[in-house]
């Protein structure tokens, strides 16, 4: 930081800019590990039986029969357990809606203004939210945090490791690109309708997108042309001034900021598909996506994954047409090149994604798909690490990848499978037989002095 | 002579539905959960009619033979907590029959049941089929009437009308639980006070309330005396929302104090006063998957509360939280035994144990003589990706055809058509 500092102001005018709120992650005490003889889903659709993997210096190293291990190297017996990549949850607003669930820390949706691309979820989290901890238990070891729908646009998402700090940034993902939370529908739509103020219908949300993006061009437009100047001629004119919600939407523009779109409906996720043409765009995911199953080709076609619930549905009727073969069809698209990812949006549905993702793949075998269970790890561990776009440092065991690790006591598609060791890193994070777990400081004392909240 | 047809064809449907339900069903060959000590044996099971005239591990004959070899047959499973039948979407309130705003005490939910909801096949299809539904929770602490209702479609309701009362206590944002607890005395000092006589006539009850603070307070009607009364004097089972340590002790209290017939919903900090309710014998319906501390009174949320309180021998139910799938409770049964429950006991906190303590009929067991609510499962029901392969309401084998196996059919079958040409 002082470097940055002292190189801006030796050529005084400063190019880089420096930035803030940059993840300060480090990683807890590791070490070197041999997991022997493991049944593992290895998140890229392959299963190994009785097989090792090893990590070190926080890597992944090797997958193999009967790899050799140094006398430095903690080996851990997984005879008949199963291995997975560290689980990833998509849509999660642990820190942002925790729990307690209290008006003074719900702090998820800006429902101040339809569009608030200036906002951060990052900013709104409480990082001693009691849920991280149960959802390590539940093998999570990085999720994304999103804003509520209550706006079209909602403002930026965050991608955190599962470990809790006392600060935001020292959670963050590094180097995990920032997202962009929008929402369709009936939930925009009531919130301002109700206010007598736009938008009140399906049309005025996607009057509303359409203006935004409108202005995001000119701005961006703007800034590309006082970018293209020679340095002499940007210090000679002004530089756009900077504005929060426009920066936001001109790097979802640029191809920086990955949008996650809340959207039920069939129609209006094409709907939002045209938009996303029209401005130059790209959809990451459809969120929740109840219809996906309805057009489950276009969003392969268009390289959008769908983050959806197992079952969910009935609670709105925009959440009326559920099947649960919805994410093995839209897996299953124009033969297998769909991207299907099974989300929480539940800090109790978050603890047990194996279970949600054990649903889905039995909805889809008797709809008569032919689909592994390999494969389906894939919709908790490498598909969401792709939309948030991390895959190429988590979501699978690949060599080369962070060791985020998880051993499970059985087979993790049964539900009498229960976390046994969580590896974040390459670190122990949890483990179930030392009782070794994290405790944030809500649970300190809070119901006898003398213990941790769930403390037995 | 198109009405001599017609007749003619009425008479045939009659006798042709009349053999239909006189042949028996032989299910043969299965594994059997009885739902009461689920110590599984292989056997047959044989229905007539409505009802299981015969469990035996010797043969059997039956005019419709099932082999059930290697699957599983459990009683059909029941919901203690569920808007089945009275909510279609949760956000629709012209779709929502679950509240008054006139009555509180005596609010009856059980004409408003609609046997055709969509949610009934889907539960159904997913093992539920029976359910006690209850309204929302009234401003007043204890009061709305929940019903019984068997999930097999007819529009001639089969269930118990106003089997339950409902209330809550707990952190509310509004008055203190203290003043919860004293109104909720008051009323029972209140009920305790009526003669019989007084429930037949509406003019004494009128002018009880009149002459009554907390029921002119409260703006009561005849048919909240009515049910308070129930509540006194006819052993109403009382089913109290609350979840914190010492509002549980409290509920415990006042149900020795009245005599209750008092369960607690919730109670997730039960595992903090467990020899108390096992002590004054209080069956729980706790939500076993749920272990957030979602409010100030939930803080000691644990997933291992289903096998702490277990431990102790009280009577658990188990419910879900959301009736469009409350078949999901399945999933939390077995979650409960991946966190140290009983599987004997989880499945009878989802058959025999509701049964027991709303006394429902002569269901929830398989046993000769019961109501042949069962289900024939492809794999072990307390996982969630097992599906029943029959259902049978009051004997009947249903079609499992819901909504959502017809829109599965639309968009993986026939896909050259138009959608809105398919089947």
């Amino acid at each position: 930081m002082t470097k940055l500092i002292k190189y801006c102001f030796l050529i005084f005018v400063c190019l880089i800019e420096a930035k803030p709120f940059e993840s300060t992650y480090e990683p807890l005490p590791s070490e070197n590990i041999l997991i022997k003889n493991a049944n593992i889903y290895d998140g890229e659709g392959n299963e190994f039986q009785a097989t090792d993997l090893l990590i070190q210096n926080r890597k992944i190293v090797a997958i193999g029969k009967d790899l050799p291990a140094g006398s430095e190297f903690l080996i851990i017996d997984a005879s008949g357990k199963w291995v997975t990549p560290g689980i990833i949850d998509i849509h999660s607003h642990m820190g942002v809606y925790p729990a307690p669930g209290v008006s003074t820390s719900s702090d998820g949706n800006e429902a101040t203004s339809p569009v608030t691309a200036d906002v951060w979820a990052e900013h709104s989290i409480w990082v001693q939210d009691p849920q991280y901890a149960l959802a390590l238990k539940g093998g999570v070891t990085a999720f994304h945090i999103l804003p509520g729908s209550a706006n079209l646009i909602g403002g930026r998402g965050v991608t955190v490791k599962n470990l809790q700090r006392n600060t935001i940034n020292s959670m963050k993902f590094p180097d995990a690109p920032h997202s962009l939370k929008m929402a369709c529908g009936e939930n925009p739509k009531r919130v301002y309708g109700n206010r007598q103020q736009a938008p009140s219908t399906r049309m005025g949300n996607a009057a509303g997108y359409r203006k935004s993006w409108i202005k995001a061009e000119a701005y961006l437009s703007r800034l590309n042309e006082y970018e293209a100047k020679s340095d002499e001629a940007k210090e000679m004119g002004y530089k756009p001034q900077r504005d929060l919600e426009m920066e936001t939407l001109a790097g979802v523009l640029r191809g920086e900021i990955l949008v996650h779109n809340h959207c039920y409906r069939a129609e209006e996720m094409a709907t939002m598909i045209n938009i996303a043409n029209e401005f130059n765009y790209k959809i990451t995911a459809f969120h929740h996506g109840v219809e996906a199953y309805k057009i489950a080709d276009l969003l392969a076609e268009n390289n959008i994954c769908g983050a959806l619930w197992a079952d969910w549905w009935g609670f709105k009727h925009e959440a009326y047409d559920m099947v649960q073969a919805n994410i093995a069809i839209v897996d299953q698209a124009l033969g297998g090149k769909g991207c299907a990812i099974v989300h929480s949006d539940d800090a109790i549905g978050i603890q047990h994604l194996n279970q949600e993702a054990s649903k889905a793949l039995a909805a889809g075998l008797r709809a008569g798909f032919d689909i592994s269970k390999a494969r389906a790890m894939n919709w908790i561990t490498s598909n969401p690490a792709k939309a948030a776009g991390i895959y190429d440092k988590t979501g699978s065991l690949k060599v080369g990848k962070n060791a985020d690790v998880v051993i499970w006591s059985k087979n993790p598609f049964s539900v009498y499978a229960l976390v046994e060791q969580v590896f974040i890193d390459g670190a122990t994070a949890y483990d179930r037989e030392s009782n070794f777990q994290p405790a944030s400081d809500f649970d300190v004392g809070i119901i006898s002095p003398e213990k941790n909240r769930i403390e037995e | 002579m198109i009405s001599q047809s017609k007749k003619v064809l009425v008479i045939f449907i009659i006798l042709f539905n009349a053999t239909i339900n006189s042949e028996s069903i032989l299910i043969k060959n299965v594994t059997i959960y009885d739902g009461k000590n689920n110590n599984p044996f292989v056997g047959n099971v044989l229905l007539d009619g409505n009802k299981i005239s015969r469990v035996s591990t010797s043969n059997l004959r039956g005019d419709k033979v099932i082999d059930a070899t290697g699957k599983i047959l459990t009683p059909g499973i029941i919901s203690t907590d569920s808007e089945i039948g009275i909510v279609e979407i949760g956000a629709l309130s012209v779709t929502r029959d679950d509240s008054s705003d006139i009555y509180e005490i005596g609010f009856s939910i059980y004409d408003a049941f609609n046997p055709n909801s969509v949610l009934i096949p889907w539960n159904r299809s997913n093992g539920i089929t029976s359910t006690i539904t209850l309204p929302q929770n009234t401003n007043s602490p204890i009061g709305g009437l929940g019903s019984f209702f068997v999930l097999d479609s007819n529009l001639e309701i089969t269930g118990i009308k106003d089997n339950v009362m409902i209330g809550r206590v707990g952190g509310s944002g509004g008055e203190s639980r203290a003043e919860t607890f004293s109104i909720m005395e008051d009323l029972l000092e209140f009920a305790s006070s009526i003669d019989s006589k007084d429930m037949e006539s509406y003019r004494n009850l009128s002018d009880l309330i009149v002459d009554s603070p907390i029921a002119e307070t409260m703006e009561l009607h005849p048919r909240d005396l009515k049910a308070l009364h129930r509540l006194i004097n006819d052993d109403l089972p009382l089913i109290m929302k609350a979840n914190r340590a010492s509002d549980i002790l409290k509920l415990i209290e006042i149900k020795e104090k009245y005599d209750l017939n008092l369960i607690i919903m919730g109670a997730q900090e039960a595992g903090l006063v467990a020899n108390k309710i096992a002590e004054s014998d209080v069956p729980l319906i706790i939500n076993p998957i749920n272990n957030i501390p979602g409010s100030f009174d939930e803080l000691a949320a644990n997933i291992e509360l289903a096998s702490n309180l277990e431990t102790f021998g009280i009577t658990l139910m188990f419910n879900a939280p959301r009736s469009h799938n409350y078949h999901l409770i399945r999933q939390g049964a077995g979650v409960a035994v991946a966190n140290g429950m009983s599987y004997e006991g989880a499945l009878k906190a989802i058959t025999l144990s509701p049964v027991e303590i709303f006394k429902l009929g002569k269901r929830g067991q398989i046993a000769q003589g019961n109501i042949a609510d069962l289900i024939i499962w492809d794999a072990d029901p307390l996982e969630p990706s097992s599906m029943p392969e029959k259902v049978f309401i009051n004997g009947k084998d249903i079609d499992l055809t819901t909504r959502m196996s017809r829109l599965t059919d639309r968009y993986t079958k026939e896909k050259d058509k138009p959608n809105g040409y398919r089947n």
